[in-house]
């Protein structure tokens, strides 16, 4: 095929197109951050991948010998560590940088520097955190941490000064991340974009920048006491001098339960993308699926002593916080239902983003049904620390949360790319994860329940869980098969996928009705909407004629159809030539079909839209941080006064920096 | 150039007719209350639970690990007697010159709001002094420096009654809790510097008002903080 | 001796099916010693109705919930281009009926699970049997306040173990849980939920253990402590309330080897364990001979110790001992090694207690007094028999990783320390301590 070879569509119609190193580094178009958050994030997923295959390679015999104990700690540590912090929210924030503002009909986001420093931040304190395997201390404390056993007392090693320090410049980049994307989405909606019309992705990610800017400070406080007490000898933490190891608890779970959120919402969200796309139908109870939403995010505030319930809070604590655990359920379950309702009487196309999707709506109702059992607190006594926990909540996480973005990964990448990926790899990464998480996961229900602790690094024969290892540790296998496939298909993809087109799925929202990839000004003119399904309202009015709309004539989507410029189209005009795109489901221009000609898209400065400058200052500002944060480790190699003045200098250049930052002008004058 | 973001806003209508920064400001305010209440809920739990002292509100002995709440301990050596710590009558001084930067704060941003309008604040020398947005910026970042001065005070001479960020789970629940918030007024502090830089070297007027509009929240917040603060650790005992 | 550990029979069916549906037939065949739907207490009883209560609503909602999907996903698949899809995008009957349904279910799940809360952490009775449990980095002490007896020195001692709890049938036990250092989770999946042992607290948990048969269960550490909370195990034996008379009689004598002990040899147990046989070896190599004149040859004469011929096989560790730590089997003298424990080889002394023993009172490792009488060391990790006694004696630190039990064989290397150590014990001075050890029943 000759046209495979050639660059996408529209590479060159962005303002900023040299795609040098320093175009990369001096970024701050919304959707150049996405792409390095996703670079970054799977690349991360691919390191705690290997963690996670030596620990099931340590485990799939008894009195298993591959890595020593201390080794082995330090793995979990790390694998919960770094699948947290560093692959599932920084995918989600991918799609929140690449979507929020198209769906809104935004040019970028409310603060483009904030938003490169939020990934540079990101990438240093990523960095920082995994320098520490080269220095033989990787953090051993476990993903949550818990004092005493990791305050200097017990463990004087730096293993966890990288980890005190590494979270609390991660939460740097997701809190100014936050503030950025709450003010995008309330501030930057196209006209007619009323909360409740807004695409069911951008809602989700909106209340998940609540739970993150709510929840991070009280992690960093917890950090903070227990950095104070490990650098400074205070007594946060000091059994000797009275501390409580469940203040500790508390605060981290205040900000752990809301993370769970965190990190499946942003997934909730583009499932319900997905789900109303290959079926031709409009998502099932919109507002319900609003409010379920913030329901979860609320009660999410008010469960965190459910992992807490073997610490002895008394009877009456424990009622409470295993009802509202059960509370809970009630609006997931909703969820669950609404998506089966959205596929109930649709037109089903099981594309690769498609049986993601259904994937996570039939996998979480597992991770849900668990989920209830550990509610019951005599039950989760039996429960908690146990493999049946690790059951439950890679439920949740992988065959929920990484399935979700695995599959907005292949809807939105001829968004992100202007190619299509290819759905025979596609269909291979999926059976192959499919299978792998399910023999993976599933057998560590019985291990638990069987009695197999969590975070041991051998067990004996005999204990009735040979079977349930062995099982889990050939499903990796699988999972590695299938993601190697999966990564290939990105790979290749980029440079020999189909062209997309702007709206290769049939979608109704708007980031599908502007050029794939996108212009750096996301719309030329900015659109008008009048229901929840703008494209569907232009392209497929049947689809929508059930749901509420202003006046028709107040709608105007300026849009391509099919590689072919349809020109400003109004409900009131009707369909664009051609007829409606997408119902007959083929996605356009397959192998054998003809290729859309490239068109070249105006630049900015021809539309006299005014862009935002490049600027290096937000990543100086981020590395300055970084290396500040970074130069307390001194201090536990016995060199305070070496902590104490590269302190001083590197918070003097961050001062500097970000003086640079704020006192330079986002545009040129104009 | 300083009015990058305004510049940037100007072009754009918003959803909510309000600028980004304000929208964020907000945001960031809800954060942090979420940072103070932990911080503030930590030294309220860990309250009474030290084992040595000296404490915040009673005398303690140190040979006899005694307290009081009365009055020194009798029988007590002269070198193990420790004071309660917290000075009230000094920290409500501190506390009054906080208040007061608001009330510069205020008046600040009004002048800054009313820059086009000469004579708004009536006539004659007081008329004159209200409408100088420099002497106002000036005075809420001097009063905001002059309540960190007593911070500086206090601590040292905390230390110097023996307590420290090291000695009990009082001193090191306070002086964090403390600590974070001065760490807090000398970022407004630096705040207000640059702004009063700003206005001296090209004048602030109504189109910068929303620069002086989202440091005035910070700083009405930060005091609000310390409103909390003097409340809970120092007044209720 | 048959071991009846079957899941009760609503949750077995259960999970049968469960496991049918998953392939795991096979799995299914073999034996769970450590289930927690074993109902050998009246707490996990409880539990166990919760469960089943959870199990078979889940299931429910499970088959329901996919059986929707999967007939959706059948049904409405495109196939051909003709059929339009349905116009709908909400049903408010529809979704109050999913939004009742749950709340309904999570009616009849929360009554009984806020019931069995209350039940469960009521007070225990007055006359149960009291057990305080410290942990520590990484062994368990159980202590049994409720025994208490004067040491030769006059002292009040309370009965005291290390890693095997000894509790009578029928018998409502009450733990203290604490902890020396870190947090710890006390855990007998078969016996009960776990609760957690946290400085600066004291939690409490009760059971009564009336299982027909004596028989032995294993413990966990179940909250993570540090480099070797996989080796934080222990042992339960329930056994007759006679036998735990006689146990307890037998815990409240001093050492055997209280005074001026006989010099006479005894052969260590060179056989060893061959690793995936410990119990099998442990029978064919009986413990040392009772020639060596026992100061309280009463305690011997009933029930001291759980039988070794009696412990089921998922009881036995099977820990494989480091390929580096070698153990040439040597004759050793019980009385050369009291001798050289009294005088301070080793620095046994600075950790340990064996009550009878004047100079050995240390504190911060497990009693002693008594460890000829238990069936594993080094907290479940290993069987108590003479190979492991003396490689762990010569090489803790290359034996359970992270330990403070220092490394005392000369010449040894300390993983911890990275240097071999040029003080130490030879390896006959091992064997004559381990003679000693064996010998104090």
């Amino acid at each position: 095929m000759a046209t495979t070879a050639t660059a996408p569509a529209y590479a060159g119609a962005e303002s900023h197109a040299e795609s040098g190193l320093w175009s990369w580094l001096t970024t701050v178009d919304h959707k150049r951050i996405a792409a390095l958050y996703l670079g970054t994030a799977l690349f991360w997923f691919l390191v705690g991948g290997l963690e996670a295959t030596i620990i099931r390679l340590q485990l799939a015999l008894p009195n298993g010998n591959v890595v020593s104990a201390e080794k082995f700690n330090e793995l979990f540590t790390m694998h919960g560590t770094t699948m947290i912090f560093l692959v599932v929210m920084p995918l989600s924030a991918a799609f929140f940088n690449l979507l929020i503002p198209l769906q809104i009909g935004a040019r970028d986001v409310a603060f483009p520097r904030l938003n490169a420093f939020s990934y540079w931040v990101y990438l240093f304190g990523s960095i920082f955190l995994n320098v520490s395997w080269f220095v033989g201390s990787a953090p051993d404390g476990g993903w949550f941490g818990y004092t005493p056993l990791t305050t200097l007392a017990y463990s004087h090693n730096l293993n966890i000064d990288f980890w005190v320090l590494g979270l609390q410049i991660l939460g740097v980049s997701s809190l100014a991340a936050g503030f950025n994307f709450i003010t995008t989405i309330v501030n930057m909606r196209a006209p007619g974009m009323y909360f409740m019309r807004m695409p069911m992705f951008t809602w989700m990610s909106f209340i998940t920048q609540f739970l993150i800017v709510l929840a991070f400070p009280v992690i960093t406080i917890a950090l903070v006491f227990l950095q104070f007490d490990r650098f400074f000898g205070t007594n946060f933490y000091e059994i000797a001098q009275g501390g409580d190891p469940l203040l500790w608890q508390h605060l981290f779970w205040i900000f752990g339960h809301p993370e769970v959120y965190i990190l499946i919402l942003p997934a909730f969200g583009l499932v319900s993308e997905i789900l109303p796309t290959f079926s031709r139908k409009p998502l099932f109870g919109y507002p319900v699926m609003v409010y379920s939403g913030m329901l979860i995010a609320f009660l999410g505030f008010g469960v965190w002593a459910h992992h807490m319930f073997a610490v002895g809070m008394g009877p009456i604590a424990n009622t409470v916080f295993g009802v509202t655990t059960m509370l809970i359920a009630i609006p997931t379950g909703v969820k669950i239902f609404n998506w089966v309702f959205t596929m109930w009487g649709g037109v089903l196309r099981f594309t690769t983003a498609m049986k993601f999707a259904i994937t996570l709506v039939a996998l979480f109702v597992i991770g849900g049904i668990s989920g209830v059992m550990h509610a019951s607190p005599p039950a989760d006594l039996q429960q908690t620390d146990t493999y049946f926990v690790v059951a439950h909540f890679h439920y949740v996480l992988v065959a929920g949360s990484m399935m979700g973005l695995f599959g907005g990964v292949y809807y939105y990448y001829p968004k992100f790319t202007g190619r299509m990926l290819d759905e025979k790899l596609g269909s291979w990464h999926f059976w192959l994860f499919f299978i792998g998480v399910n023999l993976t996961f599933f057998p560590m229900h019985f291990a638990g329940l069987y009695g197999m602790p969590r975070r041991i690094y051998r067990y004996d024969v005999g204990q009735g869980w040979e079977t349930f290892n062995l099982m889990s540790t050939i499903g990796v296998g699988f999972q590695i098969l299938g993601v190697a496939i999966g990564f290939w298909n990105f790979w290749r993809s980029r440079t020999r996928g189909n062209i997309a087109g702007n709206d290769p799925w049939g979608a109704p929202t708007l980031e599908w009705s502007i050029p794939s990839p996108p212009p750096d000004y996301n719309f030329a003119k900015v659109p008008k909407v009048t229901s929840r399904y703008p494209l569907w309202d232009v392209k497929s009015p049947a689809l929508t004629s059930n749901i509420p709309h202003s006046p028709a004539e107040e709608a105007s989507l300026d849009i391509d159809v099919g590689g072919q410029h349809a020109g400003r189209v109004s409900r009131a005009i009707g369909n664009p030539p051609g007829g409606p795109v997408g119902a007959s489901g083929e996605a356009p221009a397959g192998p054998s079909g003809p290729p859309p000609t490239p068109r070249r898209v105006p630049t900015a400065k021809e539309l006299g839209i005014p862009m935002p400058n490049p600027s290096i200052k937000p990543l100086f500002v981020a590395l300055f941080m970084t290396l500040m944060f970074a130069s307390l480790i001194a201090i536990h190699k016995d060199k305070t006064q070496l902590a104490v003045a590269l302190v001083i200098v590197f918070g003097s250049a961050l001062t500097a920096s970000l003086y640079g930052w704020l006192l330079t002008p986002l545009e040129d004058e104009h | 150039m300083s009015t990058s973001a305004i510049a940037h806003a100007g072009h754009t209508p918003t959803t909510t007719g309000l600028d980004h920064r304000k929208i964020a400001i907000w945001a960031f305010i809800g954060s942090e209350c979420m940072l103070f209440a932990s911080l503030i809920s930590t030294y309220l739990i860990y309250k009474g639970r030290s084992r040595v002292g000296p404490f915040p509100h009673e005398w303690w002995c140190q040979t006899t690990n005694a307290t009081s709440a009365t009055g020194p301990i009798a029988g007590c050596p002269a070198g193990a007697l420790f004071k309660p710590i917290l000075n009230i009558p000094v920290t409500s001084q501190s506390t009054f010159v906080l208040l007061m930067s608001s009330l510069a704060m205020v008046l600040a941003l009004a002048a800054v709001e009313n820059k086009d309008k000469p004579g708004w604040a009536g006539p004659g020398f007081g008329g004159r002094i209200l409408e100088s947005s420099k002497l106002w910026l000036l005075a809420t970042a001097l009063l905001g420096a002059g309540f960190l001065c007593y911070q500086a005070y206090e601590f040292t001479s905390f230390v110097h009654e023996g307590l420290t960020i090291r000695t009990n789970l009082f001193g090191s629940s306070f002086f964090t809790l403390t600590g974070f918030h001065g760490a807090h007024v000398t970022a407004g502090v630096l705040w207000l510097l640059t702004l009063l830089a700003i206005d001296v070297k090209r004048g602030l007027g109504p189109r910068d008002a929303l620069l002086v509009d989202i440091s005035a929240l910070y700083w009405h917040f930060v005091d609000v903080v310390w409103i909390a603060i003097f409340t809970l650790v120092y007044l209720i005992r | 001796m048959h071991h009846q550990f079957r899941p009760r029979r609503l949750v077995r069916a259960a999970l049968t099916v469960a496991l049918a549906a998953s392939s795991l037939v096979v799995a299914a065949c073999s034996q769970y010693p450590n289930s927690v739907f074993h109902s050998r207490t009246d707490t996990n009883r409880d539990v166990g109705f919760l469960f089943e209560i959870l199990i078979w609503f889940g299931s429910i909602v499970f088959v329901v919930v996919e059986g929707i999907l999967v007939y959706t996903l059948i049904r409405f698949r495109r196939r051909g281009a003709a059929r339009q899809p349905e116009h709908v995008h909400g049903n408010t009957t529809l979704e109050i009926t999913w939004t009742i349904i749950p709340a309904v279910i999570l009616v009849f799940i929360a009554i009984p699970t806020v019931r069995t809360i209350f039940r469960t952490e009521a007070k225990a009775s007055s006359d149960a049997l009291e057990v305080e449990v410290v942990g520590h980095q990484w062994w368990w002490e159980f202590r049994y306040p409720q025994f208490t007896m004067r040491s030769p020195t006059g002292k009040l001692d309370t009965v005291v173990t290390a890693n095997e709890l000894y509790l009578p049938q029928g018998r409502m036990v009450s733990f203290a849980l604490k902890t020396a250092d870190v947090i710890h989770s006390f855990w007998v999946p078969s016996l009960s939920g776990k609760r957690d042992l946290i400085a600066n607290h004291t939690n409490y948990l009760w059971f009564t253990p009336d299982s027909a048969t004596p028989t032995a269960y294993n413990g966990f550490c179940v909250e993570f402590c540090g480099a070797s909370h996989a080796n934080m195990r222990f042992r339960t034996f329930v056994v007759t309330p006679d036998e735990f008379a006689s146990w307890i009689a037998h815990q409240e004598t001093s050492a055997a080897f209280a005074v001026a002990p006989p010099r006479q040899a005894v052969a260590s147990n060179a056989a060893g364990a061959a690793p995936n046989q410990p119990a099998a070896a442990a029978a064919a190599a009986p413990a040392p001979a009772p020639s060596a004149t026992p100061v309280t040859p009463v305690a011997q004469a009933g029930f001291i110790a759980f039988p070794r011929d009696r412990i089921p096989p998922y009881a036995v560790p099977t820990t494989p001992t480091p390929a580096d730590v070698q153990w040439t089997p040597l004759f050793g003298d019980p009385g050369r090694g009291a001798e050289l424990l009294t005088k301070g080889a080793g620095a046994c002394l600075g950790c340990h207690t064996i009550r009878g023993n004047p100079s050995m009172i240390g504190s911060i490792g497990p009693n002693l007094t008594h460890i000829g009488s238990r069936t594993t060391i080094a907290a479940g990790l290993y069987p108590n028999d003479a190979r492991h006694l003396a490689l762990w004696i010569k090489n803790a630190r290359k034996m359970k990783p992270g330990v403070l039990m220092p490394t005392i064989g000369l010449n040894e290397y300390d993983p911890q320390l990275g240097a071999t150590m040029k003080a130490g014990l030879t390896d006959q001075q091992i064997a004559d301590i381990v003679a000693y050890l064996q010998a104090l029943k």
